[in-house]
């Protein structure tokens, strides 16, 4: 009869385990603890120090815990370092489609004069505000020299319709570049809507173009947020959302919304306008602290902790929705939860780390100017040019390897910053240096200060909570994640 | 060394505690208290000079010097967490980017 040696025989020694790069920070009575590719654990006090002197033996429980975890392994188990190793690369698999949107500012002017206006519109009769048919050309050559398979090119403006025959003649190019060039290419206009007549619906309708405008939330804000003569801007952006979705389709049109001071107590409303307009969900935005939202100190109204409580509400709402057996995901949430629950590449240019600035996206300016990002465009219009990359004269490889570029990019690294190094959520935040730059004079910016920060670590920490506390909840949010 | 009576004064061993993690606690500190570190004979002297007006400023001395206290202890143990696992950290950000990265997908 086989004879068997006793259990304890089976177990590691303790000098054969490994423990495994963890961060952690206190949370109301105990550790959040999150390894090397952001999953997370809760642990007491004298869990994590059991952990970290490695006082574990299968079947205690902690054991099985902190290796599921990812926080101990066998000294000589190459398998879960390469599996890290694996997840790690496939996290950041999207540095391999470098610079996949480009954006074409075809125009400065607009007919509206938003207060928080991102962009410092210029007025509509100044019509050297346009860009040129060869500037768009050449900046055709540096979106088609970028190495990402699938380029996006959004039209931005000022109110980029404003010069839409521009637009249409880089569509044409694009398409015809695309066909010999082995890329796929996207197009996306963002506009207010108020210029859309049928003969743009047609087009984006026959070129696959999809229509991005801005929608605040109900008539009353909406045209408080966004006055234009007439103050009928609410009335043309609804009446283009529904226009364009019976012409194109309604997944072909999206709206973003900003947060003013007077949305703060108008979630909901905001929302069910959302709902009302059969929009597939919303982005619950702050404000950004750019353009004419500084000029007019627009920014400075609402501080991140009034921001995060609106955010909570307008979350909660939303999910009540969705319990009702209505599908409308919250993209922000959407967005961090799918970083927190897949190891899918998330580019999404303002949160990773490297930074999306010109390796996420590159903005060609009216002028010819080529801008590392949106924002940076925005603060070359307040006159601050760190963010200008070039001419569209230059190649694509001398504004991706410029020093400038580099240097920004290296020394924002959330993976090396202060505090962000350590930091819990660290693998699921993303550097941003043109915000710290704007706020902070510096674009690693110090983070104890840093409103980007706060906000993001309050929505990490409020969806782990619903995540945890809520199975209703949580079944929603893990399915808006692609889980 | 100027001391005012809204400061808090918390000294350490240097002996036993790391001017690296005083430091780090110090910056995340930042927007709550001011840290100032010297070094006095064997001692590490932190004066914490809470900032007026601040939201996130613990209220009273004694919050402060608890919230610091804490914050030192947290660091401590990053400290020891880094020096445990910096090894492996980089073995594993080479199999996933580095040279290993290559003949890791050839192994397995």
């Amino acid at each position: 009869m086989a004879r068997f040696q006793p259990v304890e025989a089976f177990h590691p020694a303790e000098d054969t385990l490994q423990l495994l790069p963890f961060r952690f920070e206190r949370a109301e009575g105990h550790y959040l603890v999150s390894n090397m590719v952001g999953d997370f654990v809760r642990l007491s006090s004298d869990e994590l120090t059991r952990i970290l002197d490695l006082r574990v033996r299968p079947g205690d429980g902690l054991y099985e815990k902190a290796y599921a975890a990812h926080l101990i392994s066998g000294a000589d188990q190459n398998a879960q370092r390469q599996l890290l190793a694996f997840r790690l690369r496939s996290r950041l698999a999207f540095l391999r489609e470098t610079t996949p949107l480009h954006i074409f500012v075809v125009t400065l002017r607009c007919e509206h004069s938003c207060p928080y206006c991102q962009v410092s519109r210029q007025s509509t009769d100044r019509s050297r505000f346009d860009m040129s048919k060869e500037t768009a050309r050449r900046a055709l050559d540096i979106a088609f020299e970028s190495p990402a398979r699938r380029i996006k090119i959004e039209f931005q403006g000022g109110e980029p319709l404003l010069n839409f025959a521009l637009i249409s003649t880089i569509v044409s190019a694009a398409k015809a570049r695309a066909a010999t060039a082995d890329k796929k290419v996207d197009f996306v206009i963002a506009s207010n809507l108020a210029l859309l007549d049928d003969a743009i619906l047609a087009f984006c309708k026959a070129n696959d173009v999809l229509l991005s405008t801005s929608l605040d939330g109900p008539a009353d804000l909406h045209n408080k947020n966004r006055p234009r003569p007439g103050g009928n801007s609410y009335e043309l952006a609804t009446k283009g959302i529904r226009r364009a979705q019976a012409v194109l389709g309604p997944e072909r049109v999206g709206a973003l919304m900003t947060t003013t001071e007077a949305s703060l107590d108008r979630v909901e409303d905001i929302v069910d306008e959302y709902l009302r307009l059969n929009l597939d969900g919303i982005f619950l935005r702050p404000l950004s602290p750019y353009g004419f939202a500084v000029k007019t100190k627009a920014f400075r109204k609402y501080d991140a902790t009034d921001w995060l409580t609106f955010y909570e509400r307008g979350l909660k709402y939303i999910l009540e929705i969705n319990r009702c057996g209505r599908h409308f995901p919250e993209f922000y949430a959407t967005l961090i939860l799918k970083r927190m629950l897949t190891d899918r590449p998330l580019g999404y240019v303002d949160l990773r780390s490297p930074a999306g600035i010109g390796l996420g996206a590159l903005v060609y300016n009216y002028d010819g100017k080529v801008f590392a990002s949106d924002e940076g465009r925005m603060l070359a219009e307040m006159g601050d040019k760190t963010f200008e990359l070039g001419h569209v004269t230059d190649s694509y490889r001398s504004l991706v390897l410029s020093d400038k570029l580099i240097e920004l990019i290296g020394s924002s690294l959330t993976q090396c910053a202060p505090e962000c190094a350590d930091c819990v959520f660290e693998t699921h935040c993303g550097a941003d240096p043109v915000y710290h730059h704007a706020t902070q004079a510096d674009p690693i910016g110090i983070k104890p200060l840093s409103e980007f920060c706060a906000r993001q670590k309050g929505v990490m920490r409020l969806l782990l909570r619903l995540l945890e506390s809520s199975p209703q909840d949580a079944a929603i949010l893990r399915r808006w994640g692609g889980m | 060394m100027d001391v005012t009576t809204s400061d808090v004064l918390v000294e350490f061993s240097v002996a036993v505690q790391s001017l690296g993690a005083l430091q780090a606690a110090a910056y995340r500190l930042i927007g709550t208290a001011t840290c100032q570190i010297d070094r006095i004979a064997d001692r590490w002297v932190c004066t914490l000079t809470p900032v007026s007006g601040s939201k996130k400023a613990p209220q009273g001395s004694a919050a402060l010097e608890i919230h610091f206290l804490d914050l030192v202890t947290d660091e401590n143990l990053r400290e020891r967490i880094a020096l445990r696992t910096d090894s492996v950290r980089n073995v594993i950000l080479s199999l996933a980017f580095g040279s290993l990265a290559g003949s890791s997908n050839n192994d397995h």
